[in-house]
């Protein structure tokens, strides 16, 4: 394999763990309101790739924030304790909405990089055109 | 025997073997070379036919589909490439004035 091929196939994993890292926000975004949910937070790992012997990004273990539960005043909702509060999610929407706005730009800055390297390629070929 | 024709033969089948190249240059048997490139070739066609088929029945990530096309895209320009200039090459020795 190229070092053309391996630079698109390490562009394709930051794409792919991007994309991830967007399905997870929008989980977190879609169960904000849901009682008891625990924010999920995505870690990114580098591999090396036994066979081409590139590092390549990929999404680990998901973990959940553990920080403390909103408390939500509503003494007829079914889950309600004594003192008429229950546990709501540890969403927070302006983190989410940040969290996704960096994973658009980086995915953004691997689509790049997978462009330029078809770029430098097509160009190399080129070169033998003439 | 006019002696002047005999170098000349002698001159001539010294020259020859430049024509030939070196064991050092050669960098292995050209042959095998061709015809490990050549299956190297097919074999990213097929993985990618592959992942283009389980892409439209939506078995496989649109990255994988995505990768798999521009390496065979890399594959088939350097392969067009590659023949043109030999091909090329060829119809340059044909119309050589002999």
């Amino acid at each position: 394999m190229s070092d053309f091929s391996n630079s698109l196939a390490v562009s394709a994993s930051g794409l792919k763990a991007q994309a991830t890292r967007l399905r997870h926000v929008s989980e977190n975004i879609s169960n904000a309101d849901t009682p008891g949910y625990r924010r999920k937070m995505v870690p990114f790992e580098a591999v090396r790739d036994m066979h081409t012997n590139v590092e390549v990004v990929k999404v680990g273990r998901v973990l959940l924030d553990r920080s403390a539960l909103d408390k939500v005043y509503d003494p007829s909702h079914p889950l309600a304790n004594e003192s008429g509060h229950y546990e709501g999610s540890n969403v927070d929407l302006m983190l989410e909405i940040a969290d996704a706005r960096e994973a658009q730009r980086s995915y953004e800055a691997n689509l790049k990089m997978f462009d330029q390297t078809r770029q430098m390629s097509a160009s190399l070929m080129e070169l033998l055109r003439r | 025997m006019d002696i002047r024709s005999l170098s000349a033969a002698s001159g001539y089948a010294a020259a020859r073997p430049a024509t030939k190249i070196d064991a050092e240059h050669s960098g292995g048997d050209l042959g095998s070379l061709l015809k490990n490139s050549f299956q190297d070739f097919t074999a990213t066609l097929q993985q990618s036919e592959q992942i283009s088929i389980s892409a439209m029945t939506g078995n496989a990530d649109p990255h994988a589909l995505v990768v798999a096309l521009a390496q065979t895209e890399l594959a088939v320009e350097t392969a067009v490439t590659v023949r043109n200039k030999v091909v090329e090459a060829y119809q340059e020795i044909l119309r050589m004035p002999v």
